[in-house]
């Protein structure tokens, strides 16, 4: 699911009373759609895979939970989605939200920093296409609409933003025997990891639901690795995988801007774009995936490797066009893992990430020099009878100082817009940044996730304490987080 | 320039991809709604994600199908195709059978029903002996008849009468709350009468003494 980076976090203006009766009349509209099909008409609404198999959500998804896969669940998606009967292909999923920052004002301007913090808002939306097209051929098309995605600070409006969003087309055959298992397949995405079925990776990875930027200001890291996220809808690829007895999986994948013939890969992303600008790749950039995987009883683990070659063009600080020329050249290594153990009324599942990522920039824009960074990402799950769970993941990223990817604080206590390689202002000029996020969750019925999370930052851009020379602290950052999710 | 010539490379690449995988004939058996499949590919295709391809399951989320009756095999089937069985783990999983054919429910029973006898495991203790003890004798102060009446000495069943030998420990135990509790597997409605006065550590120790046995 889209996971929203402070690419369209500014400093506005105080909320108005029109927009908090805008705000409440959907909130009204969206809680009565949570009812009507998440509570009602649950038994009749289920989304395009359940309505596929004939089977619940539990059957793919660890605990009932999405977006996290069984070990059928994987199968499901490694056989190009194609288990089942065809059937009606569409479903969408709404999330509403609404966030509390610690502190949500800027000490120096005395300006508010999330517009849309501590209000309700009927957040973003998706529409699905998915499900099988023949007994090889399916895939996984997500459309994202944002409600709230930029400000008219004139006219006091919002205007919201349609585009591409999680994308995986798939190809796939199974030769499987009483001795022999081997699954092949090709993939066309637009995200490297989407293709993965381990939720270690970065896309559909936690948080699995998030607020917009405007909602929060300081949701997630403030910079992050090509294999944590960054070229998500921004660019093509096509792959091919195997996965032997359920033991060795191994991808190889191609990416490149996702333009012309794959521009449908990066709808809503613009050459240019002030707000969605198109990132730019230097030729293809290629995408190793190596995993190991075991099963007992009712346990399954996983033990990968990840590694990510990209050369970036560098977008011009005022029009946001790329400069063609020299390039940034990221070099990425991950080792993740999982775990998890199924057997009902009990789930846990454990999820590690480490990413070392080295930048050499010949553009001389957006590193002083050569650069390191690393990033860590850990969490564990308990579901019961998969409609209680809690969770709690530690994320955290630290790399070489920079005075350039790191700017020193300006005039906002928000980390700057995208382009930015590695969004964020720090007086230290360092990305170091350690955040803990604890969350419980009720499922009530199958397709609505209810959630309260809280994010603590005990460290935030080099230092517990102020961070920007301004007094401000991480744990100012601290925000409260209450969703509601459903699919439908 | 350097731009087309590496799309024309991608879009090259992908096409080679493509024909290479997709020159190979192929399978079908994940498709639950095409009656011309027989069961043995739905089995290997669909069923084997759970239950192993020949049934021998690992997880206890899942039953132990290798060695089952077939008439029994039959007769579940067909009752997840018709929605007749209610239990909320049959429902998660096996209500999505709706388009199977009788000739394929046939076949499926048949493949499985003629592998390799499932295998027990090998646990020991205290709750092995009671549970043979009620297995064998039921326990007459409760009114709890011998499972053994029924489903024979060594627990291999017959007809609609389903194995337990080797079946895992914790779907039986569950099987037995679900027959205890609820009315939702009707075709083992007789079996209430017969447990219904069971109590937990009851339940469990039968169920760890079945799931122990090997024949």
């Amino acid at each position: 699911m889209r996971q929203y980076s402070y690419g369209s976090t500014r400093v506005r203006k105080n909320k108005d009373s029109q927009n908090f009766r805008i705000s409440l009349n959907k909130t009204f509209i969206v809680i009565s759609a949570l009812l009507y099909f998440g509570l009602v008409g649950h038994t009749k609404a289920l989304p395009a895979f359940a309505r596929q198999t004939g089977q619940s959500c539990v059957a793919c998804h660890a605990g009932g939970q999405f977006p996290e896969l069984t070990p059928y669940g994987r199968i499901f998606k490694l056989t190009g989605y194609t288990i089942g009967t065809q059937g009606n292909p569409f479903a969408a999923m709404v999330v509403a939200d609404v966030t509390k920052n610690k502190s949500n004002t800027d000490s120096t301007s005395n300006t508010t920093i999330a517009p849309l913090n501590n209000l309700p808002i009927i957040d973003y939306g998706s529409g699905f296409i998915a499900g099988k097209v023949t007994d090889n051929l399916g895939g996984f098309v997500q459309i994202t609409y944002s409600v709230y995605d930029k400000q008219d600070s004139n006219a006091n409006t919002w205007q919201g933003h349609l585009g591409s969003d999680n994308t995986d087309l798939r190809y796939a055959n199974r030769f499987i025997s009483s001795n022999n298992d081997l699954i092949v397949g090709l993939s066309v995405n637009n995200n490297p990891g989407v293709q993965d079925v381990w939720n270690s990776v970065s896309a559909w990875g936690y948080p699995y639901v998030a607020p917009s930027g405007n909602a929060s200001g300081f949701n997630g890291l403030p910079a992050s690795t090509i294999l944590d996220g960054k070229f998500s809808t921004q660019v093509a690829g096509a792959g091919a995988y195997a996965y032997l007895n359920k033991a060795i999986y191994i991808e190889l994948t191609g990416y490149q801007t996702a333009t012309g013939f794959w521009k449908f890969l990066s709808q809503g992303n613009k050459i240019g774009d002030p707000n969605h600008p198109l990132t730019y790749t230097q030729g293809i950039s290629p995408y190793l995936r190596v995993a190991y995987t075991h099963d007992w009883n009712e346990q399954n683990i996983m033990i990968g490797l990840i590694a990510m070659n990209a050369n970036v063009y560098a977008l011009d600080p005022i029009t946001n066009l790329p400069q063609f020329g020299p390039s940034t050249h990221y070099q990425d290594k991950g080792i993740d893992a999982q775990y998890q153990y199924l057997l009902d009324p009990h789930t846990v599942s454990a999820h590690l990430r480490f990413v070392r990522e080295n930048i050499n920039d010949d553009t001389g824009q957006s590193y002083v020099g050569p650069s390191r960074t690393n990033s860590i990402f850990a969490k564990i799950t308990y579901t019961y009878r998969n409609l209680y769970g809690a969770d709690i993941a530690y994320r955290s990223i630290n790399g070489s100082p920079d005075s350039t990817a790191y700017a020193s604080y300006t005039n906002t206590n928000a980390p700057p817009a995208s382009p930015s390689p590695s969004s964020g202002s720090s007086n230290s000029n360092t990305p170091d940044t350690k955040l803990w996020t604890p969350e419980i969750f009720w499922l009530p019925v199958q397709n609505l996730r209810l959630g309260l999370q809280y994010n603590v930052f005990t460290q935030y851009l080099g230092t517990p304490t102020n961070y920007d020379g301004k007094n401000r602290n991480a744990s100012d950052n601290n925000s409260a987080y209450l969703y509601a999710w459903v699919a439908f | 320039m350097n731009h087309q010539l590496h799309k024309f490379k991608f879009i090259f690449t992908l096409l080679i991809s493509i024909a290479l995988v997709a020159c190979v004939s192929p399978d079908k058996g994940r498709n639950l709604n095409d009656p011309s499949l027989k069961g043995n590919e739905i089995a290997i295709q669909s069923c084997s994600n759970c239950h192993g391809i020949t049934g021998q399951s690992t997880s206890q989320q899942f039953p132990k199908l290798a060695g089952q009756q077939e008439s029994y095999l039959r007769a579940q089937l067909t009752d997840f195709k018709g929605h007749i069985r209610k239990d909320i783990n049959g429902t998660q999983y096996m209500w999505g059978m709706t388009n199977l054919t009788t000739k394929q429910i046939d076949e499926l029973a048949s493949y499985f029903a003629t592998q390799p006898a499932m295998r027990g495991t090998k646990a020991q203790g205290p709750e092995i002996i009671l549970g043979e003890s009620i297995f064998k004798n039921g326990l007459p102060l409760q009114q709890v008849l011998s499972c053994s009446s029924c489903h024979g000495q060594d627990a291999l069943g017959a007809a609609d009468i389903p194995r337990l030998a080797g079946q895992h420990n914790n779907y039986l135990y569950k099987q037995i709350l679900i027959f205890q509790t609820t009315d939702d597997r009707p075709r083992g409605q007789v079996m209430k009468q017969i447990i219904h006065n069971i109590n937990d550590q009851q339940a469990r120790a039968v169920a760890l003494y079945l799931s122990n046995l090997n024949f």
